[in-house]
């Protein structure tokens, strides 16, 4: 006798999959069951922590389900009393997927897996209900929770920077859709579509959609015997349609479909269903729209032979930013896109060069470095890279280096035809001092990053975020490695990359106005590239570099990452990350009105409360500044 | 005074053997317990009945558990009390000897955790003696006592039902020992992660 058992089994009762247990059942569950108490923000179980032996019944609070991608915490599910999670160990070996975290305080029932499993094999309501739970996906729990009760999925997957495009992706949808008058019979229109082969029709009236019927409707009023064949259509039809404009985007057309509960939605003259039919948009639409993600540019990048094609599309992408700046995309979703736009378009200026050329003698890998490595480029800017080529027999180190200059001033000439000027400095795999072997980089790497300063011209910083473009990665792999190596207790490194990323002019005086240009061609006008983006993007580099976090190049998400190891301090970090964001965003659109890379933004044609936005996006600076020296034990003048 | 010079060399019931070895190893789980009394004084009044749960790992293990009620007729009797409710109950009815020898057991070297569990010992101490063992040597806590180091207040007791309610923990119509235990036991959990007990 166990009275407690008894009140949990008692609970229980009231939520699926559990109703279909007999009371006797639920108390013998109930008696294995242990009870845990989360505070407000506890950790159940983690991303990739191993399966714990149970899985859990919320008795009261709330538990949030998150996945953690690129730093960034994304919220799947929240589960409240009597909802179940962590059904993972049921059906997978693999570790945890999400992050439980408890919202509130909470008090949560653990059953242990071996325990309920003889239920779930001889139950096969319980077995569905968990399948059914444990395979939703994201996108459809916010659908079946309410349809269904208390479902909580567990593998919902992380809609990745692909999907980001259907923010600004147009449709292609079916334009001649089938269309058939009310008085029609049930069986004509059956046999019209099935010779047209589509699965829905829409019934119209003057040629404006008063309904719509499809391959469902005709399964669940005619198959199953509630209409005969030879009913008229505008009985069985499902009525009022669903209309939208003609140039809907994607996410849209996903939203609605979400709203109203409805697999089509028929495309009208003004979106109104009083204007003509235009055509009518599927699941299916979207589901091929989804699939051709991330996006026909990279398609069309990767087909075409000359510099010219290239040029062409890297002048769509402008237009691309454009619009998606005006439709107030996150900067960080644009960038995520642009870089991926670019990286194909410097990988196949590469691969041209390699077509005339003929196959490399060695492997290599090409670098981006600098914007691009950090995936920051939203506008055209100078081309930093560099060329690392596997070691090979001394004797012919001078042959295999040559080859590698040659493709690397090939490639860097073609880029330069698409529109990215040369880096000024020479910064680029063309340049002999930059194309060099394994071992040469390793060595170079080593000298910039324990003894800095001895050849301090050398050293930029930009050389620290890289990103592979083409070739092995095996050897940008040996490169990180190196650096991370150095990087262990490299106070004096640490030092030298703090004071280069203090010493930056600040970008408000004493009085909290702006610092302007004050000679040459920029005059009067705010630097923004390197009085606020630069001591964002160094101070980043510098401590992720610190706290040795390998595989993160954006700044943002840099911070953002920082926030989360680095909680003591998480607040300068995010407000960084915002700034960041917005100052970035300053700077793209000053290039686009100016077609440069917006490095010098006029302040007189700034409206007022742009000018107060900018300066807001400036002060968290100091709070990194402060930050960085106190972390590093700097002062000014060291 | 001496009490314990007396007891030197006596001999006690063969449970209470076994309970004293297992002290030789350090506790690996609490207990959290309750009892039912007829009244407050440990020397006149008796107990009725028992509830307790172990607690591992931040977690109640429910199957853990001791729940009984105690066969007091003659105390009953004695006071002119009814003992319909003994009738009536469903729960497990032992006679006092075997129920807290069963008890004796089932604590073991545990953590007691009740809330005034100092009074309850004595509960305990008192129906012990009566059975010629000692007095219980478990170290215990006490959910009033944590709760007041916790908020640092010294001039006032909290009864159960205040901190149930300071903690919105659901209050169950029902009431027995166990129900008071597992409610001791949510209240433990939460202490427990706030101060820091591992």
């Amino acid at each position: 006798m166990n009275t407690i058992a008894e009140h949990i089994a008692d609970f229980l009762k009231e939520y699926p999959p559990f109703d279909n247990l007999t009371f006797q059942e639920l108390s013998d569950i109930a008696t294995n069951i242990r009870v845990l108490n989360l505070e407000k923000h506890a950790v159940l179980f983690q991303n990739n922590d191993l399966l714990h032996d149970s899985f859990y019944v919320v008795a009261s609070g709330i538990i949030n389900l998150t996945t953690i991608a690129d730093a960034e915490e994304t919220i799947i599910n929240k589960c409240h009393e009597g909802d179940i999670f962590g059904l993972r160990p049921f059906f997978a070996k693999n570790n945890y997927m999400m992050t439980a975290k408890a919202r509130e305080e909470s008090i949560i029932y653990a059953i242990p897996i071996a325990v309920f499993r003889p239920f779930v094999a001889n139950n096969s309501d319980v077995l569905n209900f968990l399948l059914e739970s444990f395979a939703t996906n994201s996108r459809h729990t916010k659908d079946s929770v309410s349809s269904n009760g208390k479902m909580i999925s567990d593998t919902s997957f992380y809609v990745d920077q692909q999907s980001e495009m259907q923010y600004i992706q147009s449709l292609n949808y079916n334009n001649s859709p089938l269309t058939t008058e009310a008085n029609h019979i049930v069986k004509d229109v059956a046999i019209l579509m099935t010779d047209s082969m589509v699965d829905n029709i829409i019934v119209c009236e003057k040629n404006r959609p008063i309904g719509i019927v499809t391959a469902t409707d005709l399964a669940s009023k005619i198959a199953t015997g509630r209409y005969p064949i030879t009913e008229t259509i505008d009985k069985i039809m499902s009525s009022p349609v669903v209309t939208v404009i003609e140039n809907v985007s994607l996410a849209e057309a996903q939203l609605l479909m979400l709203k109203y509960n409805v697999t089509h939605l028929c495309v009208t003259k003004d979106g109104t269903n009083k204007s003509a039919v235009k055509g009518i948009i599927s699941e299916h639409d979207l589901i091929v729209a989804q699939a051709s993600n991330p996006g026909v540019l990279i398609k069309e990048i990767k087909r075409s032979q000359l510099p010219k094609d290239l040029k062409q599309i890297r002048d769509r992408l402008s237009d691309l930013i454009q619009n998606s700046i005006q439709k107030n995309i996150p900067i960080s979703h644009i960038s995520n896109i642009v870089s991926e736009i670019n990286l194909a378009i410097i990988k196949r200026a590469v691969e041209l060069s390699i077509l005339d050329l003929g196959s490399p003698p060695a492997r290599f890998a090409w670098l981006s470095i600098g914007s691009q490595g950090r995936k920051e480029q939203l506008l055209l800017t100078d081309q930093d890279s560099i060329l690392i080529f596997e070691d090979v027999a001394p004797e012919k180190y001078r042959e295999v280096k040559d080859y590698f200059l040659r493709l690397a001033k090939r490639a860097t000439s073609i880029l330069e035809k698409v529109g990215y000027e040369f880096c000024p400095n020479g910064h680029m795999g063309s340049n002999m001092l930059w194309c060099k072997s394994l071992t040469d980089w390793t060595k170079q790497y080593n000298s910039w990053m324990n003894t800095p300063g001895e050849n301090s011209n050398d050293l930029s910083s930009i050389f620290f975020d890289y990103e592979i473009v083409f070739g092995e990665p095996k050897i940008e792999e040996v490169i990180e490695n190196v650096i991370f190596k150095n990087a262990v207790n490299n106070t004096l490194f640490f030092d030298f990359l703090g004071n280069d990323a203090l010493k930056k002019n600040s970008p408000l005086s004493f009085f909290k106005k702006f610092i302007i240009e004050e000679e040459g061609p920029e005059k009067g006008k705010f630097d923004i590239k390197t009085r606020a983006l630069m001591p964002l993007i160094d101070g980043a580099r510098l401590l992720i570099l610190n706290s040795n976090i390998k595989g993160i190049k954006n700044t943002y998400l840099r911070f953002k990452q920082l926030a989360i190891t680095d909680s003591k301090n998480a607040e300068i970090y995010l407000s960084c990350a915002e700034a960041f964001l917005t100052l970035s965003k300053f700077r793209t659109v000053e290039g686009l009105k100016n077609d440069d890379s917006g490095q010098y933004i006029n302040l007189r044609e700034m409206s007022k409360t742009d000018k107060e936005k900018l300066k807001n996006a400036l002060t968290p600076m100091k709070d990194l500044e402060e930050l960085i020296k106190s972390k590093f034990q700097l002062t000014q003048f060291s | 005074m001496l009490d314990w010079i007396k007891n030197i060399n006596k001999e006690y019931p063969d449970f209470w053997k076994d309970y004293l070895t297992k002290f030789e190893t350090k506790p690996n789980r609490f207990v959290v317990l309750s009892t039912e009394t007829s009244g407050l004084n440990p020397n006149k009044d008796v107990i009725l009945s028992l509830g307790a749960f172990s607690v591992v790992d931040d977690g109640i293990i429910i199957k853990d558990n001791f729940e009984a009620v105690l066969l007091q007729y003659k105390f009953l009797q004695d006071n002119g009390l009814s003992n319909e409710f003994i009738i009536e109950s469903k729960m497990l009815k032992m006679p006092e000897p075997d129920a807290i020898e069963a008890l004796v057991n089932f604590i073991g070297n545990s953590i007691l955790v009740g809330h005034h569990i100092n009074f309850d010992i004595e509960m305990l101490n008192a129906a012990l003696e009566r059975l010629d063992c000692g007095r219980l040597k478990n170290e215990a806590l006490d959910v009033d006592m944590m709760y007041r180091k916790l908020m640092d207040i010294n001039d006032k007791q909290f009864s159960l039902d205040d901190l149930t309610e300071i903690f919105k923990i659901p209050k169950s119509d029902r009431n027995s020992s166990a129900e008071d235990a597992y409610k001791i036991a949510l209240l433990f959990l939460k202490l427990k992660s706030r101060l820091g007990i591992k």
